[in-house]
């Protein structure tokens, strides 16, 4: 297992190198000049080279990747070429909204969609069942700006009992903090609502067919523990997959989200970053990204031996 | 018997609350008093404040940044008359060769520290160093020396009249005055501290970049006793906090707007204008009356554009009410314009306006294009297709261009492709092009000076490379002339020339109406920039 978890964490080291060579060829090649946004509409081309010959973008690409590639194995992730503030440092002003808004999110939707998932198998082809997958396929079919747009209608223009936007620190209160991600976590969540609850049903109507299932119900097992302890922990691997893959869907989801919600999140900050071509912003919040992405694999990978003793790396 | 590790319910609760805690903890460690609600505006502007040296960048969101914190040494005011600001006295020698300037009593830095004529001198030099009209103007300056702390002078090689209104344009960047510590940065290089002399200070604890930007009231600043005017008068900060809010999404800033969330929106889209106008509680207002100009830039480096006919032939060939309906629908928020200088402006004139009363003339156009000796080669026209008015606008060119029986080529991008490509001289079918739109301020293109797309001086020129010398003689004839009518003679001349040789074409002026909740009142009208002072809530 430790010889899995160290394999795994050395291939995460070699997925962020490929990540980062694979994104800086792609924004040096792709059209786009940081110095003459910077320098705006009215600079004359002088003014324009002499700016990218101040950011070292006039030198050749593999001494500009070499310079780039040295200071992020000494952990220096380099400067916003437009606010000069240490890319560090954003993505560390920009962790937390976005942090905060994946975990709602995902708890909210586990939640709700195990609940979903397990009632729509219990009850399954009765009016309940129909209901939930009725429900999911609307909640996998509207785009969460679309959601979005709805909530902040309903709920924030119209009732007025929450914010429209915005984002506030547990330290300002705890409502604060949860006011302002209710409505964010529902749009974003009602996908994954649909996407979880759609797969612990299929698994949880394999194994209620299961012979031990039945066997659990003539000893007289109660309803709930049989399906939550008996049925739902043997369905567990597919649904835990589903999970992983859903908590990494959600980076692109919160983009999104965070726009509409005007969250103040890793998400906007790529997205702004792009718009401008600001390659270290771009390049940092990759790697993050990618390394992301490798950890949740590795998590859910993991998890299967917790759920399934026959598992072994 | 062993036990098997197992997780229960409860530890799993305590493990997710404990993890939403640890989530929602760092967050701010010290709490600082903010100032209440009622002395806090907070605003969405046009975009975000990407860079913080108003000295080193011409985005208009930077020189409202720096409006903020740094003062200038003149204003225009509401009627877009150069006042003093700063200066308290000024005066020129008989020859008009040496200027001198006596600065106000007790002007200080945000930091307390008092602001000199060394702060001026350097600060003069970096944006000299930076901006078009500066380096114009420095063409004819000999020295600006300092007299004494509180006195500098202007050495001239020529008379210069356009000297005080360089000093007080609204055209970015403009001419404000840092520490001089600050200002002998190298101007090809930002600066990194802002300790400013203007109305508001940055708090930089509270600003988180891409997010919110955080000006709070400077103790320190003396405004002038005459009323707020533009950017003249009584620099008076009447609130505590000004907060720009940076939110990407119209939608999300409208309802923010309607629920009281923000106080003011500086673009709210124009197709919501109708729903915004039915809401009680807003006030929309007009602040840029200048506006904006939709522009059509030719690339003289090659054909056809580098003859004049096929120029002149773009001239009868649009018709700018295509262009306003296509992108701002609302005849209340656009206009027509032919006058070289913007409308509504004192430069705008009717000089040599013939095709302005005559086009759309397609008949005109397609004659003039042949007398080019257009062939039916490709026109290479750049789009940017994820802004409306440039996506719009170039699908009508194309149209239009097509009608006459050109051929033409869509290279369509995001817009910093368009940047990207402008600035190629090769030829079309090298990775340069022909023909690409975007629009200029109304206040910059008001004046011959201050534009830079209003320069002909070939190679040297902003994109398109035009080249004319007489424009270039009449330009510093203009920058030269004492009073406005004079002034407004050399503007007739200078368009008089521009429409014969045709170095872009208008496609239309509009204005921006903004959006504020209705307690918030003494908003200034003034192009340029949006003030904050003088502005407050009720």
């Amino acid at each position: 297992m430790l010889a899995f978890i160290i394999r795994r964490l050395i291939s995460t080291v070699l997925v962020m190198g490929l990540v980062g060579v694979f994104i800086f060829l792609l924004l040096h090649l792709s059209p786009g000049d940081p110095a003459a946004i910077i320098a705006g509409d009215n600079a004359t081309p002088a003014q324009i080279a002499a700016i990218r010959n101040s950011l070292g973008l006039d030198d050749p690409l593999h001494l500009q990747f070499a310079r780039w590639a040295v200071r992020v194995l000494n952990g220096d992730l380099g400067i916003s070429i437009f606010s000069n503030v240490p890319v560090a440092t954003l993505i560390g002003q920009r962790l937390w909204p976005t942090v905060s808004l994946a975990f709602t999110t995902i708890v909210l939707a586990v939640t709700l969609a195990l609940a979903a998932g397990v009632l729509a198998a219990w009850k399954a082809g009765s009016l309940i069942d129909r209901l939930v997958m009725i429900l999911s396929v609307v909640g996998f079919s509207l785009p969460v700006f679309v959601v979005g747009y709805l909530l902040i209608y309903v709920f924030a223009i119209s009732l007025r009992w929450l914010p429209v936007q915005g984002y506030s620190p547990m330290s300002d209160g705890f409502w604060a903090w949860a006011s302002h991600l209710i409505l964010p976590s529902l749009a974003l969540g009602l996908a994954y609502v649909a996407l979880i609850a759609r797969i612990t049903r299929t698994a949880m109507l394999d194994v209620l067919a299961e012979d031990y299932m039945r066997t659990a119900r003539a000893k007289g097992v109660a309803t709930g523990p049989m399906l939550l302890k008996h049925a739902l922990k043997n369905a567990g691997v597919p649904i835990v997959t589903v999970i992983g893959i859903g908590v990494a869907l959600l980076i692109g989801g919160v983009v999104i989200t965070e726009t509409v919600f005007n969250l103040p999140g890793i998400g906007r900050l790529v997205v702004d970053a792009i718009s401008k071509r600001d390659y270290p912003i771009i390049q940092g919040v990759i790697l993050l990204f990618s390394g992301v992405y490798v950890i949740i694999n590795l998590m859910v990978d993991l998890s299967y031996t917790l759920l399934d003793p026959r598992i072994r790396y | 018997m062993t036990r098997r590790a197992t997780t229960s319910r409860r530890t799993f609760l305590k493990a997710g609350l404990a993890a939403g805690a640890a989530i929602a903890a760092p967050a701010r460690l010290t709490a600082q008093p903010a100032p209440s609600a009622a002395k806090t505006i907070r605003a969405v502007m046009h975009g975000d404040l990407t860079v913080l040296d108003p000295i080193w960048t011409t985005a208009n969101m930077t020189a409202y940044h720096g409006a903020m914190l740094y003062d200038t040494l003149f204003g225009i005011d509401a009627n877009l008359e150069t006042k003093p600001q700063m200066v308290s006295k000024w005066g020129a020698s008989d020859d008009s060769k040496t200027w001198t300037f006596e600065l106000r009593d007790g002007l200080k830095f945000s930091d307390g520290t008092a602001l000199t004529s060394d702060d001026v001198i350097a600060s003069l030099k970096r944006w000299a160093a930076r901006d078009g009209a500066g380096q114009h103007m420095m063409q004819r300056v000999s020295v600006i020396a300092k007299k004494d702390d509180k006195t500098f002078q202007f050495i001239l090689k020529e008379p210069y009249g356009y000297l005080v209104d360089a000093l007080g344009k609204t055209s970015t960047p403009l001419c404000y005055i840092m520490r001089k510590k600050e200002a002998e940065t190298n101007p090809m290089e930002k600066i990194t501290a802002y300790v400013g002399s203007g109305p508001f200070l940055f708090n930089e604890a509270e600003t988180r970049q891409g997010a919110r930007y955080v000006y709070d009231r400077n103790p320190n600043y003396v405004p002038r006793s005459e009323p707020a005017s533009g950017l003249a008068g009584g620099k008076v900060a009447k609130v505590d906090r000004v907060i720009f809010e940076n939110m990407a999404d119209s939608q999300t800033a409208l309802a923010a707007l309607q629920a009281g969330e923000i106080d003011f929106y500086e673009t709210p889209p124009i197709d919501l204008i109708e729903q915004l106008e039915s809401d009680k509680n807003l006030t929309l207002e007009v602040l840029n009356k200048t506006g904006n100009i939709g522009w059509l830039r030719m690339n003289f480096l090659h054909p056809p554009f580098n003859n004049v006919d096929a120029r002149r032939a773009m001239l009868y060939l649009l018709n700018q009410e295509d262009f306003m309906k296509a992108t701002f629908g609302n005849p209340k928020y656009y206009h027509k314009c032919g006058s070289n200088f913007g409308c509504g402006v004192p430069m705008e004139n009717d000089a040599n306006t013939q095709w302005f009363k005559e086009a759309p003339n397609p008949a005109k156009a397609k004659a003039y294009l042949e007398k080019s000796g257009y062939k039916g080669e490709p026109i290479l026209l750049l789009q940017a297709t994820n802004i409306d008015f440039m996506r719009n606008a170039a699908d009508l060119v194309a149209g239009a261009l097509r009608s006459i029986g050109a051929t033409v080529e869509v290279a369509s991008s995001d817009w910093g492709g368009v940047v990207n490509r402008r600035a190629v001289k090769a030829a079309p079918d090298q990775g340069g092009w022909n023909l690409f739109i975007t629009w200029a301020d109304g206040a910059a293109v008001s004046n011959p000076i201050a534009l830079a797309g209003h320069a002909a001086t070939g190679d040297k020129a902003w994109f398109g490379w035009p080249s004319d010398a007489k424009n270039e003689e009449l330009r510093d004839k203009w920058a030269t002339a004492g009073s406005v009518a004079d002034k407004q003679a050399i503007a007739r001349e200078l368009q008089e020339n521009a429409w014969n040789f045709v170095p872009h074409v208008w496609l239309g002026q509009w204005v921006q109406p903004t959006a504020r909740r209705k307690n918030l009142v003494g908003m200034l009208p003034v192009p340029g920039v949006v003030p904050f002072w003088n502005a407050e809530k009720t």
